[in-house]
């Protein structure tokens, strides 16, 4: 048995090329980024090493500054929202009279399941000053509130964190949907013989028990708010002017627009930093006790 | 009181809101294959938000015909195809070598490839370019599906990993016994075993490869190798006046991932979700 378990030639039959594919192409370009980011380096030569001088130029650029914060409030937006409005509509259908239980679910999942690209173009649609869906909604309703959401460079960054606010809300609806299914009935049959309200059997019952699902649920809407770039490109280009710039729109401009592959890598280092600080943030801030019913 | 108490039970604002919160979810794609069977005056004039009153099939003819629809459409299938076949299969390979053979730094090599799920896309993007153009592969389909493959290692070999430890040992003790090899064990075993596992997987990859976005940009120039979430990019500036057409090429790449959602709701769900009970 140990030998046949041991089987050397089959270890490595089974084992090398799933390495060898991801050691290339995943971890070995994750070096070279770092390593890359103190590199002065149009991509196509050898490039001269520059120290942190990448690092230097980055922090005297306004365009920089601006790239955090609107990944900040990008983060934000859809942190908010989507976990917000996935409790709530989470706490709901797990109520025991909801009708339609299946269908709700579908509806709040199905724009997950879409590409980027047709939601872009869709909400493009939807924002249109002259036929887009939503200031046709304002004029049915009567209301004189109608602009071109996108060409406003205050609101264009809340405008396209609201789509993909809109679009993985169902995921994280699904994940606490889950979470919420897992907590054993005893708890809440013990809240309401206690007399406490429904909203209040939630805040103090259900949302503590479900620490390590919005964990994860700020994990991943967080830096998934900070990564956010195919929204920016398509719907934006980072405009109007650079309004809605973000650090992986700088790296990709730096580096596929501009040929400054340093000055790119410079900005996906500190894109890494920042997901790093903000997990450890908020595994800090929700403290990591394992519950055990 | 006794019928206002079974009023209040079934709790009508709870329900009202959670059916408009499912119509705001919904209605913007709605919205989408009405006005991809509308035409112009009707879309913008007429009836914006309705029914349409009379289908115009010939946007789906114009988008299929006139544009690269179907091309699009054909590369999106073969990179989905041979990024779900590529990662289905060396994580599956990759996972029961570590989780039932015995081989040294096993464990290491297993925690080694989980990092991969901790590094967005976004941040290899520069070297990823740099090294399929040293090995010639840019402009060809083989830039998507490699790095669509080595992308869903990390995540589909940890699933297959813990569904093999679940399986108990004797299976092995008896095929060894009965002096089968082991990629015949293997083979004839435990891939029927862990079935389940590999339909969600080839579900998760194909989803994740169907709708990538930000590497099939920069790889892929050529109109003709391009996947459909990179061809409708360009639509808007060609169509900006033939919304009918844009809608319905919008509709056509979307059926395959919904069609996929409605048939097999709870493994989708659950092939996303997954992904949760593991990096937090």
């Amino acid at each position: 048995m140990n030998k046949f378990m041991g089987n050397r030639l089959a270890i490595a039959l089974f084992v090398l090329p799933a390495m060898l594919l991801y050691s290339v192409v995943v971890f070995w370009p994750v070096v070279q980024t770092f390593y890359r980011s103190m590199f002065d380096w149009d991509g196509l030569s050898a490039g001269t090493f520059i120290g942190l001088d990448n690092f230097k130029e980055l922090f005297q650029d306004d365009l920089f500054w601006l790239s955090v914060k609107n990944g900040l409030i990008f983060a934000a937006v859809i942190a908010v929202f989507q976990i917000g409005v996935g409790s709530l509509l989470a706490f709901g259908v797990a109520e025991a009279h909801i009708k339609g239980r299946k269908w709700l679910r579908i509806s709040y999942f199905i724009p997950v399941v879409l590409s980027v690209t047709v939601v872009c173009q869709l909400w493009i649609a939807v924002y249109n000053g002259d036929n887009g869906l939503l200031n046709k909604l304002f004029e049915f309703l009567g209301l004189s509130y109608r602009q071109d959401w996108l060409s406003d460079p205050k609101v264009a960054i809340y405008a396209i964190a609201a789509v993909n606010a809109w679009q993985f809300m169902g995921y994280h609806f699904a994940l606490l949907y889950a979470g919420v299914k897992s907590i054993p009935p005893a708890f809440h049959e013990a809240a309401k013989i206690d007399g406490a309200s429904k909203f209040r059997a939630h805040l103090m019952i259900t949302i503590p028990l479900m620490r390590e699902t919005y964990r994860f649920c700020l994990i991943f809407a967080i830096t998934g708010g900070l990564n956010a770039f195919a929204q920016m490109f398509i719907m934006s280009g980072g405009g109007p002017g650079t309004s809605t710039y973000t650090l992986t729109y700088l790296m990709y401009r730096s580096a596929f627009r501009i040929n400054e592959f340093g000055y790119g890598s410079a900005s996906a280092t500190i894109l890494v930093i920042e997901c790093l600080l903000v997990t450890l943030l908020i595994n800090r801030l929700v403290a990591r006790e394992r519950i055990i019913y | 009181m006794r019928t206002f108490a079974n009023f209040r039970k079934s709790q009508p604002i709870l329900q009202l809101s959670m059916w408009i919160y499912a119509l705001i979810s919904i209605y913007p794609l709605i919205w989408m294959v009405f006005y991809s069977l509308k035409n112009n005056d009707e879309i913008f004039v007429t009836n914006p938000f309705g029914f349409p009153t009379k289908f115009h099939f010939e946007n789906y003819e114009a988008a299929w015909k006139s544009f690269k629809v179907p091309v699009y459409f054909m590369n999106s299938v073969i990179v989905s195809c041979m990024a779900v076949f590529g990662a289905v299969a060396l994580a599956v390979l990759f996972a029961y070598a570590a989780a039932r053979m015995r081989w040294r730094f096993q464990d290491t090599a297993r925690i080694y490839m989980l990092i991969g799920l901790f590094i967005p896309v976004q941040v290899i993007m520069i070297p990823l370019a740099v090294l399929m153009r040293d090995f010639h592969l840019v402009n060809s389909l083989f830039s998507l599906i490699v790095p669509y493959i080595a992308f869903n290692l990390s995540f589909t070999t940890m699933v297959f990993y813990g569904f093999f430890r679940t399986i108990p040992l004797e299976l092995e003790e008896s095929a060894c016994m009965d002096g089968a090899s082991i990629y015949r064990t293997f083979f004839s075993i435990m891939l029927p075993i862990i079935r389940p596992a590999i339909a969600t997987m080839i579900i998760f990859v194909f989803l994740a490869a169907w709708n990538e976005f930000p590497i099939a940009l920069i790889m892929i120039s050529k109109e003709t190798l391009k996947t459909l979430p990179l061809g409708l990019l360009f639509f808007q500036g060609q169509f900006t006046t033939d919304w009918g057409a844009m809608g319905a090429a919008m509709t056509i790449a979307s059926l395959p991932t919904v069609l996929v959602y409605v048939f097999f709701s709870e493994q989708v769900e659950n092939a996303l979700t997954v992904d949760a009970a593991v990096k937090g």
